[in-house]
């Protein structure tokens, strides 16, 4: 990056959380390339470590942590000097009818994709690990499957509800510090994860949906732009918002 | 795995189909309900039941209730 421009994240820390693979790790990738430094946070040291060679150790750094703990949360923020932007992608999903839904996998999903927002974010706060009044920008992956009703996917989208009902008030927490909360809101984006989704469901049933979104499915960079966007000065006046990116497919209806 | 408890597990799932109607021979996705809602509750049943998983493809490729048990039991 020779020039800087507003979507710059020159001279700017990012912590991503779930940066081992999809869009967190893809995100990683396009914080480095628009000048930024990555911390990345995940369970898996092999993948972590591979993110780190690709892009390079004075731009990249990982810490091993699961966040679905109380002890890998602290390991986060202890090992995190301050920085000026976080991305949470980390998140699971799980189909389950309502009659199937049990309190071990309820409390499984919401600790990986809501719990461990909550808790970093006031771990993070507390200890001021998060440079105040100086456009400091967190942004959250949540999903577009939380402004719908899709069955079978109560766990998931529970989660992501909670999480984007909860960003508004962070937003509003935060916003005397100038630092900034926004999610995105994905629908179908081409990652592992959705594979396995895929595996359960027909091909059919996935060639049906594919056909719904005027723009075809996302990519993992797809995603990775939109937060590029949002963690840069480009978006300094956008807080508290959700920003949707699923190919027109729940707005533009034939 | 036992045949008659997995027909009758089957058969719980349908809300609106008479279970006496389904049998281990009923080819299921010609039942009058068969949905992707009542597949996704079959995938849930046999994953709680039986700690097993099926696909999209165990269901395209078997034809009755019998053959995906068979499915199963091999898995």
């Amino acid at each position: 990056m020779t020039e800087k421009t507003v979507f710059s994240l020159q001279g700017r820390h990012i912590l991503v959380t779930g940066a081992s693979s999809g869009i967190g790790l893809n995100i990683c990738r396009s914080i480095v390339t628009s000048g930024g430094k990555v911390t990345g946070v995940a369970r898996r040291v092999d993948l972590l470590s591979e993110m780190v060679k690709e892009l390079g150790e004075d731009n990249a750094s990982f810490i091993e942590a699961d966040l679905a703990s109380d002890a890998g949360i602290e390991k986060v923020v202890a090992g995190i000097p301050e920085i000026n932007g976080l991305v949470h992608a980390v998140g699971i999903s799980k189909l389950s009818p309502l009659k199937f839904i049990k309190r071990q996998s309820l409390e499984e999903v919401m600790n990986v994709n809501y719990f461990s927002m909550v808790l970093l974010l006031a771990q993070i706060t507390r200890h001021k690990k998060l440079q105040r009044n100086t456009n400091s920008s967190v942004v959250l992956i949540s999903s577009v499957a939380q402004q719908i009703g899709t069955k079978s996917s109560l766990l998931y989208t529970g989660s992501k509800g909670a999480m984007s009902a909860a960003s508004r008030v962070i937003a509003n927490e935060l916003s005397s510090q100038k630092i900034r909360v926004n999610t995105i809101e994905p629908g179908m984006v081409q990652t592992a994860m959705a594979s396995e989704m895929e595996d359960v469901l027909s091909k059919e049933a996935i060639e049906k949906d594919k056909a719904q979104y005027p723009l075809g499915y996302g990519t993992p960079e797809d995603v990775a732009n939109a937060a590029i966007f949002l963690l840069s000065d480009a978006s300094k006046w956008m807080t508290g918002q959700s920003l949707t990116l699923d190919g027109g497919r729940y707005k533009l209806l034939d | 795995m036992d045949k008659n408890q997995f027909l009758q597990s089957f058969a719980e799932q349908f809300d609106d189909t008479d279970p006496s109607a389904i049998t281990i021979d009923t080819k299921f996705k010609e039942i009058d309900e068969w949905s992707s809602m009542i597949a996704l509750m079959i995938i849930a049943m046999v994953d709680e039941n039986y700690n097993k998983k099926i696909t999209g493809a165990d269901l395209r490729e078997t034809e009755t209730i019998g053959q995906l048990f068979e499915r199963l039991s091999a898995k």
